[in-house]
């Protein structure tokens, strides 16, 4: 022992620690995020698709082509994410600072409508509102003899509310992490000093939370101009169009460099807001508190305004989450939207093939093509799920090791990057990427292998994220401590890092499942009939007429998306057993 | 002997070890001494082979593990070396027997002496009765024994302690201080041990390193630093309460010395005076060589009393028999022997 440090047990240090890794990590980011990106670019600057820019921007087609969808973009992303600071914001206050009753529940209630596909609320409201514009069956409203207004019943007002519904729990999940850090002592030394409520609410804790606000209503904003399930549900109909389902149109039909010029803008427009949201927040001194003790908040008091603000939360909150899971279960099994509550049947879950009925396509349970939807999905969830977070760690890992060099900052910035790339405009990128052969490898589209890929770099900023928490919790000391011993990678990997980081690793992998399973807007464009996925079966048999078939699609991908946040929750919540005391 | 040869780290560009070199003999209690930043930590992990220098030479026992100029390095595991860390970095998922048991696994350390290993350090360090405990179940201080049990059992040749007593209590880290001490005689091993409080350093170096700005200021045993301090820097780092430093300035004739023209002859025209805070006293009336400041402070130490003043920026500190009648906020006269007991250059160097 004594003279272990033999020199022959040396070794050269060729390149700099972690140069290896950063290259590695570097590469598969790239060939992942940039090329896609790069690649759509270059597709459009070829000398025969180079035209698409000047048809979009200046030609005779640009105004339906690119302009009146702009401008129902833009007015859908500032209308929306106003309403979602302002409703999610006053939900968190009341979470947070007040005594509001059932504060808990509400809290919970509001994290759930993002929870929820977005295409779900916009059948539901379809369900509920249709009347007779563009034929088809009518909604429950429309059945009950109340005369549905167009404007309520298709295009943007629909839009607005179903996004809005939607999103707000976003912000509200901002909002409410930043008023939570607000240390109590900052509120008590102002009461101290004699400021009342009000004077503490805008002069205190709203500036402390202003950049959470920002961010909050930035991702709001980045996320309805970039939806396409609600716009494409409730507007398309009545030719309401926005960047997003212009994108997917000129796609499906066949234009595809105009599709892939608008897909470029859109993303140019949502990256630039997120970009100004980040300016704004990170121009001014960051705010964050630090939390020494965590005292006990002094709530306000709303005396009287107690139970009237607890039901104002209380409307909002049943309409996002709780009427659309009552109206889309009820209309899976009702034969007419008109009339939800009465002549229930199950044959659009377990029915056989019926000529008599809905032009005999049989029970989703019996549905050959659904049923291997289903498993396709599932497939590709998991598959999504664990290359996912592989991915998230080695970048996470990497650069919380190797901090230094422009190469990490490359991984992050990059890692980061699609979080600015609507979904559609990622597929559509996808498609341009691998969508033909490169070089020696074969053409991806239509594979499962490409969905997989594709979800894995659209998801990655997310699995970064959790791969990031992973090795916080395990990293630095209580790694290099296990190096020290002489412990190989692998030896370390199972006895110390997987230990400590199963759960939260567990956690991770089924929330970037529940994304992916009950993702549109990336896989639309992705779908082919051989590789089919539940939200796009779903939003086909929508736009055809067959609500029940894709409302029943719909429950069924609800269920297994709150089945699985459920039990991501509780592997993260739960504590570990040997932190239990 | 632990050899320590032009080591230098480079972070980009910054410099956090610049040039060290330090060699002490075996079983040497080695203290790396300096303020958060100055480059202490990163020495530390040098030795511990856990970063590699950008250029310079570490041998233990002869044998070079780390070399900077051929980019050439031992594995941590295998340069027969242990490190404690600051945050102790106990594996949460293994009891404290698991703990201390993990790295001789790793070493195919056969079974029974395995065991037999574990329980002789767990006696060694007091926490037997803690084995199957959780690291989250047992206080701070056990947390550090386990921490240091978890490091000797592989019985490495050279031991490394980053902080380790930054996170305890005041009374916990007095009796700490001891137990390390014994340690350090029960295992023979040579210890390197990095802190930033100057006490930890003298009551327990046989040699000390003073670091600033990544270089080292000042090497030598403990008594040497507050006998014959090197640099400015290290004669008020070092000693309780620290030395005085005034500084002398030329002006005109005279010399201005804290502000005030005295009867002194400087060796330089721009320089340092120090004197030590027991040979200052105080006096009632302005005399030739008084200088009026703000009393700040005075706290009784063992029996005596310790004096502060402060006036533009100038702090001096007297130890006297007697508490001032003054008042906290009054004016005092703090009386400077005859001749300053070293002078430093402005640069910091010392002068005589």
């Amino acid at each position: 022992m004594a003279d272990a440090a033999i020199s022959g047990q040396g070794r050269r240090v060729i390149f700099r620690q972690g140069t290896v890794l950063k290259a590695v990590v570097l590469l598969l980011l790239v060939a992942l995020i940039v090329l896609p990106l790069i690649r759509t670019v270059l597709f459009t600057l070829q000398p025969d698709t180079i035209e698409a820019w000047s048809d979009v921007l200046s030609g005779r087609l640009s105004k339906n082509l690119f302009y009146k969808p702009l401008g129902n973009t833009l007015l859908i992303g500032v209308v929306v994410s106003m309403a979602c600071v302002l409703l999610g914001g006053f939900l968190a206050w009341l979470v947070v600072m007040t005594n509001v009753p059932f504060r808990k529940t509400i809290g919970v209630m509001a994290t759930l409508p993002f929870m929820i596909p977005s295409f779900a609320a916009a059948l539901a409201w379809g369900a509920l509102f249709r009347n007779d514009r563009v034929g088809g069956q009518l909604g429950w409203l429309e059945g009950l003899g109340l005369d549905i207004p167009n404007w309520l019943a298709w295009g943007m007002v629909p839009t607005l509310i179903v996004l809005t519904l939607h999103y707000f729990s976003l912000a509200f999940t901002i909002i409410a992490a930043a008023l939570a850090t607000v240390n109590s002592d900052l509120v008590e030394a102002a009461q101290i000093a004699g400021a009342k409520g009000r004077r503490i609410l805008m002069g205190i804790i709203l500036p402390v939370t202003t950049p959470a606000l920002v961010a909050a209503g930035s991702l709001c904003f980045a996320g309805a101009v970039s939806n396409f399930a609600t716009p494409a549900l409730l507007g398309l109909p009545v030719r309401m169009q926005t960047l997003s389902t212009r994108l997917f149109g000129m796609i499906e039909v066949g234009q595809v460099e105009r599709g892939y010029v608008i897909g470029i803008l859109l993303v140019l427009i949502s990256g630039a807001f997120l970009w100004a949201g980040n300016r704004i927040v990170s121009g001014r001194r960051s705010y964050a508190t630090i939390t020494g003790k965590g005292g006990r908040a002094k709530r306000f008091d709303l005396r009287g305004a107690r139970w009237p603000l607890c039901a104002v939360a209380a409307v909002i909150l049943i309409s996002s989450t709780v009427i659309p899971v009552i109206v889309l279960t009820a209309s899976s099994l009702a034969p007419s939207s008109a009339n939800l509550f009465s002549n229930w049947t199950l044959h659009y879950w377990l029915g056989e093939s019926d000529p008599s009925f809905a032009q005999g396509i049989p029970g989703i349970a019996y549905n050959e093509d659904i049923v291997r939807a289903l498993t396709i999905t599932l497939g590709l969830g998991l598959a999504v799920a664990f290359t996912g977070m592989f991915v998230g760690l080695l970048a996470s890992y990497t650069t919380a090791r190797f901090r230094e060099g422009w190469a990490s900052a490359a991984i992050t910035q990059i890692s980061f990057l699609p979080l600015l790339v609507p979904g559609i405009a990622f597929g559509a990128a996808y498609i341009a990427y691998l969508g033909a052969p490169i070089g020696p490898l074969p053409a991806l589209y239509g594979t499962f292998a490409l969905l997989v890929i594709a979800g894995t770099a659209y998801l990655l900023p997310f699995s970064v994220q959790t791969g990031r928490a992973v090795i916080q919790q395990v990293g630095g000391e209580l790694e290099e401590s296990a190096r020290i011993t002489g412990a190989s990678f692998v030896r370390r990997l199972f006895a110390i890092t997987v230990p400590l980081a199963i759960r939260g690793l567990a956690a991770g992998g089924i929330l970037i499942f529940v994304k992916i399973v009950r993702d549109l807007s990336l896989v639309v464009l992705l779908f082919t009939p051989t590789m089919p996925v539940l939200s796009v079966v779903a939003y086909r048999y929508a736009s055809e007429g067959f609500g029940q078939f894709a409302n029943a699609i719909t429950v069924v991908i609800l269920f297994i998306s709150i089945a699985a946040t459920m039990i991501a929750n509780r592997l993260q919540t739960k504590s570990q057993p040997w932190l239990q005391n | 002997m632990l050899e320590i040869c032009n080591l230098t780290k480079r972070f980009g560009n910054f410099e956090a070890v610049k040039d060290v070199s330090i060699s002490v003999p075996d079983g040497a209690f080695l203290v790396l001494l300096g303020p958060s930043g100055c480059g202490k930590t990163t020495l530390l992990r040098m030795l511990a082979g856990l970063e590699l220098p950008s250029a310079g030479q570490i041998v233990f026992d002869g044998n070079p593990v780390s070399d900077g100029d051929r980019n050439w390095t031992v594995d941590p595991a295998k340069r027969n070396s242990g490190l404690v860390f600051q945050s102790y970095a106990l594996w949460p998922h293994m009891s404290v027997r698991g703990n201390v048991e993990w790295p001789l696994k790793v070493m195919r350390m056969p079974k029974a002496d395995r065991a037999a290993r574990v329980s002789e350090v767990l006696r060694l360090l007091d926490i037997a009765q803690l084995a199957d405990r959780y690291p989250n179940e047992i206080s701070g201080g056990q947390q550090q024994r386990v921490a240091i049990a978890r490091t000797i059992a592989p019985k490495p040749s050279v031991l490394l302690f980053d902080e380790p007593l930054s996170n305890l209590d005041a009374k916990l880290r007095v009796e700490m201080r001891t137990e390390l001490m014994r340690l350090h005689r029960a295992t023979g091993a040579t210890t390197v041990y990095v802190t930033h409080d100057q006490i930890e350093a003298m009551t327990m170096a046989t040699h000390v390193a003073v670091m600033n700005h990544g270089r080292v200021q000042q090497f030598g045993t403990p008594a040497d630093l507050v006998d014959h301090p090197e640099t400015a820097f290290v004669a008020t780092f070092v000693g309780t309460p620290p030395n005085n430093m005034v500084p002398v300035v030329k002006n005109g004739t005279g010399f201005k010395v804290g502000g005030r023209h005295m009867p002194l002859i400087p060796p330089a025209d721009d320089c340092l005076a120090m004197y030590r805070a027991e040979a200052m006293t105080l006096s009632d009336i302005e005399g030739e060589t008084t200088l009026s400041m703000e009393l700040v402070e005075t706290s009784a130490i063992a029996g005596r009393i310790m004096v502060t003043g402060l006036r533009d920026g100038l702090r001096l500190t007297a130890i006297v028999d007697r508490v001032p009648e003054a008042r906290i906020g009054e004016t005092i006269q703090f009386c400077l022997p005859p001749l300053p007991d070293s002078w430093f250059g402005h640069d910091g160097e010392r002068i005589t």
